[in-house]
């Protein structure tokens, strides 16, 4: 959008279809869908998501990645205009300076090229620009914002509260991407709690309803849909001279020219256009291109019910989607750093009545008692989450081109080496501890044979034992990072500061291929920061002043 | 609060004042036409299962799987799975899940067998009700067995999912408020919520 808006001509290549929330977004309850939203039997080993959802997912089969034996790792994707904003959590958190600066405080890993107060106006103009609600804390490892005013607090968020207040721990309501009210001509949240299914007026940030249009206004954007990217054209001059890309349907080959080359395809899918685009890897004199992936470490948490609510009237507590959000308050300086692990997490805890009340299945008994008790239940559910827990960057997580298998297209497809070491587990060790002193403090009574995904004994349900993803011994959070990172020198990494590769001074990666580390907060925000500075950058230069990194 | 339609204009025409927006908002005003939730008065069940002629299960294991799905969840003051047409839901996924789900399908014709055997089938009202006691009782008793557990565990899993998801479940029993406009989020109005 700031590109066509500062008058330089753009066109846009998505490899996935328009997407239209006029016709693509609707409220549907899960009774109006003939598979109760986990869609047709076998539907869903070929599409990611929901049957409400899977058209703003992915084709698996048209999109196949590999995995080295040893990896559990299920990577989520969209192919769509749009892409996964069209779905995302919303969690919209800043980055803090002990994040940026981690190696430089416990030894591990490298700093960021960028620190805080680089990043802060960058910050400062996409919040104002989304529209992100939430609440200022005044906390130096949470930072604050423009925000719009926080959405209210449910029942069991209200408890949760006062149970992390007992325990001296900060809480606030979840920063979201979701508006409170009407705010650059988008109208508030209506409360429907059907944002992972795309939203139908644009109260979310996602850029077909947010930057796309303004972008078009100007008459300098072209987007192309169902263009497959399949390599950048480096010429000799050392400039990338534009892409290759083919038709999806039509399988047509096309080449197109430009000044400069932005990648931002989504972090590893970027990192397979480098990879793809030169023996080696373009932009790649680092030999670190496709190393230091990371994902933000998930699994654990709680379930169960809060009895203070058991038996009370249903309420729309699933409505926005949300809870509240407890900053990491461990291993920020000296004073709050642990001998047994480095780093830290963010928890969410939230409770209420809910579409589906999953416990259902598997709660003991049967027949009119058995029904009273799920109602009285059903609206006192509680539960606590990670949020993001930072897992450690090791350059033995990469990713590589498959030498054997190609996509729909004909294009290799990435290979995927992912494990998690030793102080990925401590930290969620030591979340789940947290994660079960919350619910107790609270009251909550836990649930113990919780199981996360869809109702046992649905076929090809997640969970069910025919389903085809992949069961993660700790999870990812489909916070992907890292495979191209940012370094001040060139020897260190693929970008520098503005995400432009030190190697062709024309092309730039923007996602989260140049995270060194992926700190504890939602990676969104810092990458839209990250690309709002990179665009600035490429404006500078081509104004031909030279910006140093 | 709920918004209503009128509200819903105000805001998208003061919202679509500002530039560039119009062409957005004549999108989404239009999915608001005609297929979308508006208030408390949730949208009418689809006829699916109104229609729905088992195939599945023959006739009498389908009257058996019935019989069962009513005891699991009986009509009481609010509807059970005879109003929520379980058995038929059952008997849909099923179909659909031949050649996708070879295992489930497996599965649940052993667990039919497994309900035969136990007499099930041929068992009058009261017998039935006295066999799904005895079938539930690991899961109170973990010193309990029955060879019907399986089965019993199996219908109870995908009867409570045909249920809840129903709008005789989710609406009817559980008061479901979601999936509708609303202008507010309903804070809590509950002083004692605020202290431990």
């Amino acid at each position: 959008m700031e590109l066509a808006q500062a008058g330089l001509k753009v066109l846009m290549l998505e490899a996935g279809a328009p997407v239209d929330p006029g016709t693509d977004f609707r409220h549907r309850l899960l009774y109006q869908m003939d598979y109760r939203g986990r869609g047709k039997p076998g539907l869903l080993r070929r599409y990611s998501g929901s049957e409400r959802n899977y058209r703003i997912m992915l084709d698996n089969v048209e999109n196949p990645y590999t995995t080295s034996p040893d990896t559990v790792y299920a990577w989520g994707r969209s192919r769509c205009l749009g892409g996964r904003t069209l779905h995302w959590a919303r969690a919209t958190d800043r980055m803090a300076d002990y994040e940026f600066k981690a190696a430089s405080r416990d030894g591990y890993g490298m700093d960021w090229a960028v620190s805080y107060a680089d990043l802060a106006p960058y910050y400062d103009r996409v919040e104002s620009f989304i529209g992100v609600s939430g609440e200022a804390l005044g906390l130096p490892q949470f930072p604050d914002g423009p925000f719009l005013p926080p959405m209210a607090l449910n029942c069991a968020e209200t408890i949760f509260t006062a149970a992390c207040r007992s325990l001296g721990w900060p809480s606030t309501h979840r920063r979201l991407a979701q508006l409170t009210r009407a705010h650059h001509g988008r109208p508030p949240c209506h409360y429907c709690g059907n944002c992972v299914n795309g939203c139908d007026v644009g109260a979310m940030f996602n850029p077909i309803a947010v930057t796309i249009p303004p972008a078009l206004k100007t008459g300098n954007l072209e987007i192309r849909t169902d263009s497959v990217v399949a390599r950048v054209r480096a010429g000799r001059d050392g400039r990338a001279q534009g892409v290759t890309y083919v038709e999806r349907h039509t399988m047509k080959s096309v080449d197109v020219d430009a000044k400069y080359v932005i990648l931002a395809a989504s972090t590893l899918e970027n990192t397979r256009l480098l990879l793809l685009s030169e023996k080696g890897g373009l932009a790649n004199s680092s030999g670190t291109l496709g190393h230091y992936m990371m994902d933000q470490v998930s699994g654990g948490g709680v379930s169960g019910f809060l009895p203070r609510l058991k038996g009370g009237p249903s309420r729309l507590d699933d409505g926005k989607a949300a809870g509240i959000t407890i900053p990491n308050t461990q291993n920020i300086d000296a004073r709050t750093a642990r001998k047994d692990f480095i780093r830290g997490y963010v928890m969410n805890a939230t409770g209420g009545q809910t579409e589906y009340p999953q416990f259902a299945a598997g709660f003991p008994g049967y027949g009119s008692e058995w029904k009273r008790e799920i109602k009285s239940r059903y609206v006192a559910q509680a539960r606590v989450w990670i949020a993001g827990a930072e897992m450690l960057a090791r350059k033995e997580n990469f990713v590589e081109l498959d030498p054997e298998v190609k996509d729909h297209w004909g294009i290799p497809v990435l290979k995927i080496h992912f494990t998690h070491g030793d102080n990925d587990h401590k930290l969620i060790e030591d979340f789940q501890q947290r994660a079960e002193e919350l619910f107790r403090k609270a009251g909550g009574e836990v649930m113990p044979s919780a199981r996360r995904g869809g109702p046992d004994g649905f076929p090809g349900a997640p969970g069910a034992p025919d389903a085809a993803a992949p069961r993660r011994a700790l999870g990812g959070s489909i916070h992907e990072c890292g495979t191209a990172r940012m370094s001040v020198s060139p020897k260190d990494g693929v970008l520098d500061s503005f995400c432009r590769t030190h190697d062709i001074p024309n092309l730039y990666v923007f996602g989260g291929n140049a995270f060194p580390s992926t700190g504890d907060k939602h990676p969104t925000l810092t990458m839209m920061a990250l690309s709002a500075r990179g665009c600035d950058h490429l404006l500078e230069t081509a104004k031909g002043r030279d910006v140093r990194a | 609060m709920l918004l209503s339609r009128r509200d819903l204009l105000d805001m998208a025409l003061r919202a679509a004042a500002a530039p560039g927006a119009a062409a957005f908002f004549s999108s989404w005003l239009r999915a608001d036409g005609g297929h979308q939730a508006s208030g408390f008065t949730a949208p009418p069940e689809p006829p699916l299962l109104r229609d729905h002629q088992p195939a599945f299960f023959d006739r009498t294991d389908f009257e058996a799987l019935r019989a069962f799905t009513e005891i699991l969840i009986p009509t009481d003051e609010t509807p059970g799975a005879r109003e929520a047409r379980c058995a038929h839901y059952i008997d849909f996924v099923l179909q659909a899940s031949t050649e996708a789900a070879p295992d489930t399908v497996r599965q649940w014709r052993e667990a039919m067998a497994a309900l035969k055997e136990a007499g099930f089938h041929a068992a009058d009202a009261a017998s039935r009700a006295a066999l799904v006691e005895a079938m539930s009782r690991p899961e109170h008793d973990g010193t309990a067995t029955h060879p019907a557990f399986g089965a019993y565990r199996l219908i109870k899993q995908l009867n409570a999912f045909a249920f809840y998801t129903s709008r005789a479940g989710m609406i009817d029993a559980l008061d479901y408020r979601g999936g509708s406009y609303y202008a507010s989020f309903p804070a809590c109005d509950h002083p004692e919520h605020h202290t431990i």
